[in-house]
């Protein structure tokens, strides 16, 4: 059973990057390329190889909960931890081939360690259905936010009172806003029925801007007041929220429209989930912005022609 | 009244899923497709509403471009949001004099539970209710009966006729012929991407007993071999 899995694992992975087209293919390989290094660097020295090891491992976690094939394989297969075991050996390989090279026994050991206790791992993420006046505040065809604010609100209220009420330290609304401006990446994920684009009886162009002034609205309804806090705080350092909210917000935006550049009715988009991670990566690492600029400008155009298909009567 | 004409749609280059098919659908009444799987019913339905384009062809609504302000469209599969209430969705769409309160007394929906909640039945009752709201002058769907009880079928079915006499052109598919002949004012067959026949009324009881003939004999021959080798 081990074998044949994999083999439809390789299987998804060409399919998926048949789909993708050679030239995204290639700028997905040298980014991958990229990260590899940034892995084999920060497994030089201790303790960077036991953090980088620790968030991997959450990674895998984070995979293994969500995954929706558990039951499928438990029916199917007399040794479902096993093909759990071998996965993740083989995502793990990167890093423990960073960790042999650097001679973190160690670590190794711990890693190889923790992998049989992930795999027994039984959380299942429940659906709250949490009705809240929040949710009647945002616009009907936000339908994201609704979606996304249903499950996280706990999450988002807490960061913001917490960010609001001591953001008379300097680092306190930074990491408040960096929390709330990732937190909506996770709401663009799925793309929506069809009939429920049509329902906005829009252009492609005008429906897509609409989705966008939503996002930012949105986004700088829970930001402003984060901002102007700490602003009142501590006046010189002005320029470090107003640069973070540009970095958030020109994430945000390239979210949306990787999200309608790959959109297909009712399907998660591998390929909107593969360009969503640089989205996600411009808001650690600044020298994703100029290129998720540029995408952002590609991929309007590329998701005008795509939303067209299904909207051109409203033209 | 739609028309379509010499319309033709394809997945594969040399198949025709749609083959040259003309076809007239005189307005304020509702249209029955019927057809085997695999027979191009859903096909048809997504180029009328313009989810698959057409090869050739027109589709044609009183004399001008049909295109989507024209035609509500219900799903066979309602795929929906997840995380998201009935109510919401039902706000998505426009229709200004739609009252949710009153429908729902029909349909009696939790309407402020989240739709990943909702069984099979009462999904479709909700994409049967946003169908409902948009009011557009035509109205395509496509296996509305399936999952549904029968008060809810019955329910279903008194509405279409009196949606019928507000003008407006329905175009119905289902596996079970029994809904069609109960409801449908012209009956389409479809075989092999064209409409073979079209049977109106006063001939349905003949259809209905001819198809079932048609099915039976064809097969009979197998069924009694397996039958009697069990």
């Amino acid at each position: 059973m081990i074998l044949p899995v994999i083999k439809i694992r390789l299987l998804q992975l060409m399919r998926l990057a048949g789909g993708l087209g050679l030239m995204r293919v290639v700028f997905l390989a040298a980014m991958g390329a990229f990260l590899l290094f940034a892995l084999f660097a920060g497994t030089t020295v201790s303790p960077g190889d036991f953090y980088v090891s620790a968030g991997y491992l959450f990674v895998i976690l984070v995979i293994h909960v969500n995954r929706k094939d558990k039951k499928f394989l438990k029916l199917c297969s007399r040794q479902p931890g096993l093909i759990f075991f071998v996965e993740y050996l083989l995502l793990l390989l990167p890093l423990l081939l960073c960790l042999i090279r650097h001679q973190h026994y160690v670590t190794i050991l711990g890693t190889m360690a923790l992998l049989p206790v992930i795999i027994h791992v039984e959380y299942r993420p429940k659906v709250k259905s949490l009705n809240s006046a929040i949710q009647r505040l945002i616009p009907s065809s936000c339908f994201e936010w609704k979606s996304g604010v249903r499950t996280a609100l706990f999450f988002m209220a807490c960061v913001w009172i917490v960010g609001l009420a001591t953001s008379f330290f300097a680092g306190s609304v930074p990491v408040a806003l960096f929390l709330l401006g990732i937190t909506p990446l996770g709401f663009y994920e799925k793309g929506e029925p069809v009939h429920m684009i049509l329902a906005l009886e829009m252009d492609a162009g005008r429906f897509i801007l609409h989705k966008i002034k939503l996002q930012l609205a949105l986004f700088s309804c829970m930001a402003l007041p984060l901002m102007a806090a700490f602003i009142a705080f501590h006046t010189s350092l002005w320029y470090i929220p107003v640069i973070e909210y540009i970095v958030l917000i020109s994430s945000h935006i390239f979210i949306v429209l990787t999200k309608y550049t790959f959109y297909q009715p009712n399907q998660k988009s591998g390929g909107a989930q593969v360009f969503g991670v640089f989205g996600a990566l411009a808001m650690l690492i600044p020298v994703f912005i100029p290129l998720i600029w540029m995408l952002s400008i590609r991929f309007y155009l590329k998701s005008v022609k795509n939303l067209n298909f299904y909207l051109h009567d409203y033209n | 009244m739609i028309t379509i004409d010499h319309l033709v749609v394809s997945y594969e280059k040399d198949h025709k899923v749609i083959d040259n098919l003309d076809v007239v659908l005189p307005g304020n009444a509702v249209h029955g497709i019927v057809g085997m799987n695999g027979s191009g019913k859903t096909t048809l339905l997504n180029a009328v509403y313009g989810l698959k384009s057409a090869d050739a062809g027109l589709i044609l609504y009183c004399d001008r471009k049909l295109t989507k302000k024209d035609i509500s469209f219900l799903v066979t599969e309602n795929y929906f949001y997840t995380n998201i209430t009935g109510r919401e969705y039902l706000a998505l769409f426009k229709g200004p004099h739609f009252e949710t309160e009153k429908w729902n007394l029909l349909f009696q929906l939790p309407l402020d539970t989240v739709i990943d909640h909702y069984s099979t039945g009462m999904k479709k009752k909700l994409a049967f209710m946003g169908v409902l709201k948009q009011y557009k002058p035509v109205m395509i769907l496509d296996e509305p009966f399936n999952g549904l009880d029968i008060e809810t079928c019955r329910i279903i079915r008194q509405i279409l006729l009196k949606l019928k006499d507000q003008d407006k052109t329905i175009i119905i598919t289902s596996h079970i012929i029994e809904t069609l002949t109960n409801l449908c004012d012209l009956i389409h067959y479809l075989e092999m991407g064209k409409i073979l026949f079209t049977k109106n009324k006063s001939e349905f009881a003949e259809f209905e007993k001819a198809i079932f003939a048609s099915i039976e004999n064809k097969n009979e021959n197998i069924i009694n071999e397996l039958t009697n080798n069990i």
